[in-house]
């Protein structure tokens, strides 16, 4: 019965997660892979699910990104005095994101400064000739902070002249929020992700914990060392372009999906087509 | 005889501090961008931190306030700062039993060259660093200011002169080989060093070489690029070997033809490897050893003369010219024989 229900609920809700879309069979499935006892807490899990929709994903960016722009023209920082910055790879899912949102908002036309953090000349050059103004990272999601960090320390030293930091992302961990905010980068997030609401992680008490004690063992069967994702930080946020490699595993499932097929496989744990 | 012209100074902005005393949050503060915890020295942080716990921030830091932005950022004072914050984490309470506050000096945001200029400040102390963000930086105040002279842009940016000199010859170099020194992953980042080390044997190849003119200097650049990414060209230091067998050929005209037919090679050939090309020439090991006997010999015959007292006034100002001479040529080869490989050197 919960399978079928739930496979209702994730079929509808889930519906344009691009690695694999979820559909019914394959909610039904997933949930029958748990033991009956524990089919209702899955269910339960999926409930908790923080799923972020492409729509929801623009939407999120483009009314953050207008709130701050409000602000920074409030504090006399037009539009041409703002760098936005994609922090990772060209493709990787920053880049996406600040594409996403130079076309939702126009950012080209209003004359802001668009830059790839690893074109450092072109940073030095831009914030060179800008010479006051807001260096506004964009990323997808930020969990523990210390990938962001990392890239944004090296972005940092090619900043010349002064310049506010502002990290504009949909969703970001409670870690990482003040992982960011000790470099001194304010994140302009749609949502904040508190552990409270992960019911695997350590310090969450939202699931009973027999069911929360199997669950994790789970993920542990699954992958000993990230059954709880990266960091155990067990997270809850499934993004519609992939899944943030700090869900627990019983999301992502086994490598090649086997013998565990996850609901979220990330694209790099799905297995290679036989044609390729 | 006409009067003489005084040099014209470029006005250089400094920071001016609003007058705007307060006692701040230490989580409203944050770390300068530029200054990253490496920098400091663990033991002299501890010892601060203990001496803060015990009296507070005596010295206020300075700081403005970016536009747009709650927090302030650090113009001075980030030890003070990183102390404190610290202490704060870690639930010190001031005398009164208060949480800590951090006094500072609240004053506008610099100019963008202030704010170069201090960042030059810190630079000083990254010498273990990628210098090619520093030499762009450089590139920027030269054009501010109109001022290309490695003295007075030493005493500008506090950069020593040598530091200066190597910025320079990064920015000889064209855009999108100073891009390869910004790489973020170290694994593919070429070192600035690299660069630097590269220059004379580049300037020789091109002046003495016809077919390598012919190539043209951004290919033959490449070339060594690929060599260097091969490791073909194990160290960046094992440059100088080229331009130590050039020199050690000099009045020898049979090893001149053969040193420049090995470097033409050596740019071509890229399976051709620095030591196994150049070792041949480099006979004058034994150079090295009479220099290190010449130091030594040097200083034991001047003490032998037990010049300390002399009294003589002409005679002491001969000496001092003398030594004077000795000490600038000894300190400029020196430095010459300075230079590491970047700590991010690709392995094998």
């Amino acid at each position: 019965m919960w399978s079928i229900l739930y496979g209702f609920f994730a079929a509808w809700r889930f519906r344009d997660y691009k690695p694999l879309p979820v559909t019914f069979g394959r909610a039904k499935k997933w949930i029958e892979q748990f033991q009956p006892r524990d089919r209702k807490a899955a269910g339960l899990l999926l409930e908790k699910v923080v799923y972020l929709s492409e729509k929801r994903t623009r939407s999120i960016l483009v009314q953050q990104n207008s709130a701050l722009m409000d602000r920074l023209a409030e504090a006399g920082l037009p539009p041409n005095k703002l760098v936005y910055v994609q922090v990772h790879d060209a493709g990787s899912s920053s880049g996406v994101m600040l594409n996403i949102l130079r076309d939702a908002a126009g950012l080209d036309r209003l004359g802001c400064h668009l830059i790839d953090a690893h074109n450092s000349l072109e940073l030095i050059k831009v914030t060179n000739e800008v010479g006051e103004g807001a260096v506004i990272y964009v990323d997808d999601f930020v969990g523990t902070g210390n990938q962001f960090c990392q890239e944004r320390n090296f972005v940092a030293q090619n900043i010349v002249g002064t310049f506010s930091e502002f990290l504009l992302v949909p969703c970001i961990c409670e870690e990482g929020l003040s992982r960011v905010a000790k470099e001194g980068v304010e994140a302009v997030a749609g949502h904040v992700h508190s552990k409270a609401e992960r019911p695997l992680h350590d310090h969450s008490h939202v699931m009973d914990r027999d069911s929360k004690r199997r669950l994790r063992e789970v993920c542990t069967e699954i992958s000993a060392k990230m059954g709880l994702g990266y960091d155990r930080l067990a997270t809850m946020v499934i993004l519609y372009r992939n899944a943030p490699n700090t869900v627990p595993s019983l999301f992502r499932g086994s490598p090649n999906q086997d013998p565990f097929a996850g609901l979220f496989p990330r694209w790099k744990d799905l297995p290679i087509p036989p044609h390729l | 005889m006409p009067a003489l012209k005084p040099a014209v100074q470029p006005q250089i902005p400094t920071i001016v501090p609003t007058g705007s005393l307060q006692h701040l949050d230490p989580q409203d503060v944050k770390p300068s961008a530029n200054n990253p915890r490496m920098l400091f020295d663990a033991e002299q942080l501890a010892e601060l931190k203990k001496n803060i716990a015990e009296h507070g921030v005596l010295v206020p830091i300075t700081v403005y306030q970016p536009k747009g932005q709650k927090k302030f950022s650090i113009l001075d004072g980030e030890r003070r700062f990183r102390c404190v914050r610290d202490l704060d984490s870690e639930g010190h309470r001031d005398k009164h039993g208060h949480p800590l506050r951090l006094p500072a000096n609240v004053v506008e945001p610099p100019t963008k060259i202030a704010g170069l200029l201090y960042m030059f400040s810190i630079h000083e102390y990254r010498e273990q660093w990628e210098l090619m963000p520093t030499a762009l930086s450089l590139k920027i105040v030269i054009d501010e200011l109109g001022v290309d002279d490695s003295k007075t842009l030493s005493k500008f940016t506090g950069l020593s002169e040598p530091q200066i000199e190597r910025c320079k010859k990064l920015l000889k170099f064209p855009e999108r080989f100073q891009k390869l020194s910004l790489d973020p992953d170290p694994t593919t980042r070429i070192p600035s060093n690299f660069w630097i080390e590269a220059l004379p044997v580049i300037d020789l190849a091109l002046t003495e070489i016809a077919s390598l003119r012919q190539l043209g200097r951004d290919r033959a650049i490449d070339k060594l690029v690929d060599k260097y990414r091969a490791h073909k060209i194990k160290s960046v230091i094992h440059f100088r070997r080229i331009m130590e067998s050039y020199e050690l050929s000099e009045g020898e005209r049979d090893m001149r033809t053969a040193v420049l037919r090995t470097i033409e090679e050596f740019f071509l050939d890229p399976a051709l490897e620095t030591r196994a090309a150049f070792d041949q020439f480099i006979i004058g090991k034994k150079r090295v050893q009479g220099a290190l006997a010449a130091c030594t010999d040097f200083i034991k015959q001047l003490q032998a003369l037990k010049l300390r007292f002399t009294a003589d006034d002409d005679e002491r100002v001969e000496l001092r010219k003398a030594l004077r001479d000795v000490q600038e040529y000894c300190k400029s080869l020196e430095q010459a024989l300075r230079g590491t490989d970047d700590p991010e050197i690709p392995n094998d």
